[in-house]
């Protein structure tokens, strides 16, 4: 679904992705160096959602820095807009929760850790896509009525969506394994799936890239773009 | 060979040469020992040595002795020592005591965490007993039991054959236990005296030790005659395992408990000197344990214990100090009922401890010569070495009781020495080889069986079977295809045969006496059989292209399905099945809800912008017709059903031990909600059967009221068993035995009932059928009465029977489901209904995809998988796991008055596996109520879900025969994979059986249509 015809649509996906891969990577080993890793599920850890959110602030701001058209149109209203946006990413975030604990949360117990990994989840998926598009086009695009197979950048972030949604399924595996370590705690392991998912899509982008660049030159790399073609779903 | 594929129950016959073949895997797999049940008498001592005459009776004699076995659980060999036991090194090191090395048969199931909640308590005493069973069993009867002696023995642990106790009551010696309840369970009414403590509350370790202890005083003094009051004591002390539990081996609790229990040994020693005849003292732990607690594995630590011998007058212990030998814990059970001067169990294997042989010569060689004379009984084959050794010691024996020479004696006790150490070797090799021969052939059938059902599978997934093959037709005379059935038959067997002589095997199965030849002879047919339906279906299966209508949810189902079988590859995938089928069935209600949301705002964006294309909206609407906008909330409210039915049982081992809601319904004070949750199950599957009765013939009046009769049983089987609070108090006089007859009664006749009313129907050709209190059926009426020159409609007729058949079948299964289900269980029936029904409808690919043509084949396939899962997800939300100890044994005697093997086990599988049969039942009814169908397309669809279901099966027989034959030396296998191994097995014949069922459905339906027929006929002649 990349192609090579929108360079300066391509430079920046392959930017955001690499400072992706710089940042996430650099608050886990902090954050494990400081021996914090295990306490993601603590109400104390909020301090990584904000760097997080920050963190995509920036990026999505990167991201639509090159549309002065856009920008300008939005201006307007750009009150109106924020509000809207925060009243749906709170409206994200409590829906992520309850499809949580209907999916196998701790009903009664431990609320603060799945309200994190909700808000995480939020972060990861949706507020990327809002900060792009707007609320309405976000609404559109989940729902896949509105298709996007032009847009390489909105394309790069359903893909993290998609993969981060994946990470914290799968990483809901390990909990009922008998190894009886300290991290098989809720919400751990979805937690840190969620990172990992959405690490492991953005590794992929840069991956890509650099391959379809590459296969100008040795067309025998083509094969592994089609492989990773295949790896991120599509709708 | 091709009217074999076509055919329509081919699945079914492969299924049972699978059944076949688990059986096979089975023999092979567990080292199936026969105890005998022998019972032994003084009389079987013998008189003669090799003619030479002797008194055995009083050379047996020990003398007066009294038995004090003290078993400490949890005693470790490296307690036994000066450091731990100050009194007991003491006695060692002067030589008035002997310490031997003891090997603990591995425990067949681990302990149950601490802090159960009490309904768990009698699950987790079963648990405890089992754990038991096998070191008790072996020190008490002298044989090492079996995972097949538990697994008999279900329900009721008490050990049948012969043992020490029962020996020595025959001898009139009294019996006292002071201890652990699970000896009263082991042998009832064999005990004198007892005062048993349950083992339950692992936190506490003072009392269970001072309800043992209190008692020594008045049991160790002595009468006026200067003996004590017993023969035999048992004491069983649980402190020290307990400790363990709570804080491991290096706790600082373990060594005040240990000076306790020196000090236990030290009152009695000092009790039996004053006794005026000789007091013996065996302390030996059942099991050790690990330094981090607990026990449950082959580890030295929790395997080795001290067996101490420790006699109160003239002893001498005969070996150096040091460890001391090793012994088996079955030596225990011959040492004491030769001690206490009672025969050995019939059963027993060991030997008597060396240091308690008598000094006589006579008494020793005659004692070895009971011993190996009772051993050699018990193997089969009289001309091994062993018995050659055991015969050449019996003639030295005679030849010194003649002449009194003691160098007779002397290589006398030498080869019944040798003879004895060859016996128990044997012994040993025979309880644990298993018959790799067997289990190999076992798992090469299930294999092959496996892709015939494969191969028959796919070849029913062409969207025109018939036709297809029409089309490659050769022309096949009946005679060379016998002929080379023949060919490839001789061809099998005589592979069989040299593999059987080339690996020299000592399989039973090469052994060919006449009942293992005609096994042979049957695997041998089954794989040739197999062989030619494959080779078959591969040369006709030629168009599979309904399988590219294959969407993400299939893949889902498919790979879920194909993943689950080799996740067992880990103890805890099966511990814990019940996570990996949770866990699947969330992804699927996620992938479902998402795709029912994205089909819902599709439509509603698309209907609200004004469709830009009519074609598109036209397709939409069609699309969403079948299951409206609601789709979605009633989805999520399914969603929301799960995860309460998920907190109902805790299961599995890990999380067992967590208070789940079935204890909080079950807790005396919130029994209004369990009330709640009874009644509310009740009705619910009352209206599900009413709503179903619409399918069946006469509908609103005699079925709804035989439905409504059977609902008003279970209620008061209810009430009668107060389950159920009512203001009427007379209702709870009733029987409920009387009350479940009734029940009976009523479902029976409703089957006769709409039998009746088919055959009937013909038989009054143009009169009024007589229980046609509204018009039954009037569509197909019509047809008959009118106009006879037609063609009959017969077949529609029959799909009706068939669907009436079905629902009844399942609408009598829904209801005995509910009489036999725990009170806060019966929830689960109606919910089975509404997730079946609800996940149909969203599963269907007309709603899913926006392009696709001809569904109907992978419609089919999807449904029946679907259909399994549902099943195996009831079957753990209702509390079942892989242990033996989930299963619910009170179910089993819902409106009996006594105990009789067939029924118990009836309602017990029945309830055990009541979600798979609910889903299944439910699939067939939906299969017969398809809207449109005809009887060739119901017959057709039958035959693929009974492929799929018969495949479905055999693949997970043959992987998880594969993993336990892997895991054949496993610690686990006796915990882990051989309950598992069961279950498949019961698994197994439930799912033959309700493939009969519907076999059946089918059959009387072609049985009533020619009956009918024959009526019709004559009446119109």
């Amino acid at each position: 679904m990349f192609s090579l015809n929108n360079n300066l649509e391509l430079r920046r996906v392959t930017i955001t992705s690499l400072l992706t891969c710089i940042y996430l990577p650099s608050i886990v080993t902090v954050i494990s160096y400081k021996g914090l890793l295990y306490s993601v599920g603590n109400a104390s850890s909020v301090y990584i959602l904000v760097l997080i959110f920050v963190a995509e602030l920036l990026k999505s701001f990167y991201l639509n820095s090159g549309n002065e058209c856009q920008v300008k149109k939005k201006s307007r209203n750009r009150a109106s807009d924020i509000m809207k946006s925060i009243v749906f990413l709170f409206g994200v975030v409590f829906c992520f929760f309850i499809a949580i604990i209907l999916f196998g949360a701790p009903v009664l117990e431990q609320h603060d850790g799945t309200l994190l990994l909700s808000s995480l989840l939020t972060l990861l998926t949706v507020f990327p896509l809002i900060a792009h598009t707007g609320v309405e086009s976000a609404m559109q695009l989940l729902f896949g009525v509105k298709t996007f197979s032009r847009d390489t950048i909105i394309a790069m972030l359903v893909n993290n969506a998609l993969m981060t949604v994946c990470g914290a399924w799968l990483g809901a595996v390990v909990i009922p394994l008998d190894w009886n370590t300290p991290w098989q705690q809720w919400p751990i392991p979805c937690y840190l799936g969620a990172v990992g998912g959405y690490l492991l899509s953005n590794v992929l982008t840069v991956t890509k890239v650099t391959l379809l660049s590459a296969s100008n030159k040795y067309p025998a790399l083509n094969f592994f773009v089609n492989v990773i073609n295949r790896l991120h779903i599509s709708k | 060979m091709l009217s074999w594929i076509q055919h329509r129950w081919t699945a079914l016959w492969l299924l049972f040469a699978a059944y076949g073949s688990l059986f096979l895997f089975m023999y092979g797999f567990f080292p199936l020992k026969y105890h005998s049940g022998k019972i032994s008498h003084m009389d079987d001592l013998p008189n003669f040595i090799n003619s030479v005459s002797i008194d055995g009776h009083e050379v047996y004699n020990s003398g007066e002795n009294s038995v004090i076995l003290m078993v400490i659980d949890g005693l470790r060999y490296d307690f036994a020592t000066e450091e731990y036991m100050p009194f007991t090194g003491q006695l060692l090191k002067n030589k008035s005591a002997c310490i031997y090395v003891s090997v603990a048969e591995p425990p067949t199931v681990t302990m149950p965490r601490i802090k159960s909640p009490e309904r768990k308590k009698e699950k987790a005493q079963w648990r405890r007993t089992i754990n038991f069973w096998r070191d008790i069993f072996a020190m008490m009867t002298g044989s090492v039991s079996t995972f097949a002696d538990v697994a008999l023995n279900f329900g009721a642990p008490a050990v049948r054959g012969d043992s020490v106790l029962r020996a020595a009551k025959s001898r009139g010696r009294r019996a006292v236990m002071y201890g652990d309840d699970t000896w009263l369970r082991l042998f009832p009414g064999m005990w004198n005296d007892s005062d048993g403590t349950t083992s339950f509350f692992v936190t506490d370790y003072t009392e269970v030790d001072n309800n043992v202890t209190r008692h020594l005083d008045k049991v160790l003094a002595p009468d006026e005659n200067k003996k004590p009051s017993f023969d035999f004591l048992v004491l069983h002390y649980l402190g020290l395992d307990h400790i363990g539990h709570l804080e491991g081996a290096r706790s600082a609790k373990i060594k005040p408990k240990l000076l306790e229990m020196d000090d236990v040994v030290k009152k009695i020693y000092t009790g039996m000197r004053t006794w005026h005849r000789s007091g013996i003292l065996i302390i030996c732990g059942d099991h050790g344990m690990r330094d981090a607690g607990g026990h449950g594995g082959a580890s030295a630590a929790e395997v080795l214990v001290p067996l101490v011998v420790v006699k109160s007058d003239n002893f001498v212990c005969p070996h150096p100090s040091g460890p001391g030998p090793t012994v088996a814990q079955v030596d225990v059970a011959p040492t004491i009922a030769w001690l206490l001067n009672a025969p050995i169990p019939g059963d027993s294997t060991g030997r008597i401890l060396p240091s308690l042989m008598p000094s006589d010569v006579q008494q020793h060689l005659y004692l070895l010569h009971v011993l190996a004379a009772h051993n050699a009984q018990q193997s089969p084959p009289a001309d091994t070495e062993f018995f050659q050794q055991f015969k050449r010691a019996e003639v030295q024996f005679a030849h010194f009781l003649t002449t009194g020479q003691q160098s007779a004696a002397k290589i006398a006790k030498e080869f019944y020495d040798e003879s004895l150490e060859d016996l128990a070797k044997y012994h040993t090799e025979t309880t644990t080889d298993f018959d790799l021969f067997a289990i190999g052939i076992a798992i090469f059938m299930l294999y092959i069986l496996t892709g015939a059902l494969l191969c028959v599978t796919l070849f029913s997934f062409q969207q025109d079977p018939q036709r297809n093959t029409s089309v490659v037709r050769q022309h096949r005379s009946q005679a060379s295809t016998i002929v080379a059935f023949a060919v490839i038959f001789f061809l099998v067997s005589t592979t069989l045969l040299i593999s059987c002589f080339i690996s020299e095997t000592k399989s039973r199965f090469c052994s060919f006496n006449p009942f293992w030849t005609i096994c042979f002879i049957a695997a041998s047919l089954g794989i040739a059989a197999a062989y030619f339906i494959i080779k078959a279906a591969i040369e006709r299966t030629k168009d599979l292209s309904a399988l590219r209508e294959l969407n993400a949810i299939d893949y889902l189902l498919i790979i879920g399905t194909l993943f689950h079988a080799w996740s067992f590859f880990g103890t805890s995938f099966i511990e814990e099945e019940h996570m990996t089928w949770y866990f699947f069935w969330n992804t699927l209600m996620f992938f479902v809800l998402v795709r029912t949301i994205v089909v819902v705002v599709m439509y509603f964006t698309k209907k609200w912008s004004g469709a830009t294309e009519f074609q598109d909206k036209l397709d939409l609407e069609n699309r969403m017709s079948s299951v409206g906008v609601s789709i979605v909330p009633q989805w999520v409210l399914l969603i929301a059903l799960h995860r309460y039915l998920r907190t109902m049982n805790q299961t599995g081992d890990r999380w067992l031990f967590l208070p789940d809601t079935a204890d909080w319904l079950n807790a005396p004070e919130n029994s209004f909600y369990l009330e709640a949750h009874l009644v509310i199950g009740t009705v619910l599957t009352l209206g599900v059967c009413l709503w179903n009765v619409r399918h069946m013939n006469n509908f609103m009046q005699i079925h709804s009221a035989l439905t409504v009769a059977a609902t008003g049983c279970v209620f008061l089987y209810r009430i009668a068993t107060s389950a159920l609070q009512t203001r009427y108090t007379f209702l709870k006089s009733y029987d409920p035995v009387n009350i479940v007859d009734v029940f009976w009664g009523i479902l029976t006749f409703q089957v006769l009932f709409e039998l009746a009313i088919y055959v009937g129907m013909f038989a009054q050709c143009g009169l009024k059928p007589k229980f046609a209190y509204t018009k039954p059926k009037a569509k197909s009426e019509d047809h008959f009465y009118d106009e006879m020159d037609e063609p009959w409609n017969i077949e529609e007729v029959k799909l009706s029977l068939a669907t009436s058949l079905s629902h009844i079948m399942y609408n009598d299964l829904m209801l005995i489901i509910v009489l036999l289900m725990r009170p806060h269980n019966v929830i689960m029936v109606p919910s089975v209904y509404f997730t079946c029904v609800l996940t149909s409808k969203c599963l269907d690919h007309k709603l899913l995809d926006s392009r696709s043509r001809r569904t109907e084949v992978v419609d089919v396939m999807s449904q029946a998988l679907v259909h399994l899962w549902i099943g195996v997800l009831f079957y753990f939300y209702q509390g079942n796991s892989n242990s033996l100890a989930s299963v619910d044994l009170g179910s089993g005697y819902v409106g009996l008055r006594e105990y009789s093997e067939f029924p118990v086990a009836l309602r017990m599988g029945l309830h055990a596996y009541a979600g798979p049969a609910l889903a299944g039942a439910r699939l067939f009814c939906a299969l017969a109520a398809a809207p449109a169908a005809s009887w060739t397309q119901y017959l057709q669809s039958v035959w693929r879900v009974i492929n799929i279901f018969a495949l479905q099966r055999v693949y997970q027989l043959v992987v998880y025969c594969v993993i336990a034959t892997i895991f054949r030396h496993h610690l686990f296998v006796w915990t882990v994979f051989s309950p598992k191994l069961l279950y498949d097995f019961v698994a197994t014949v439930f799912s033959i059986q309700a493939l009969s069922t519907i076999g059946n459905i089918i059959l009387i339906t072609h049985m009533t249509s020619w009956l009918a027929r024959l009526v019709t006929y004559k009446t119109t002649l």
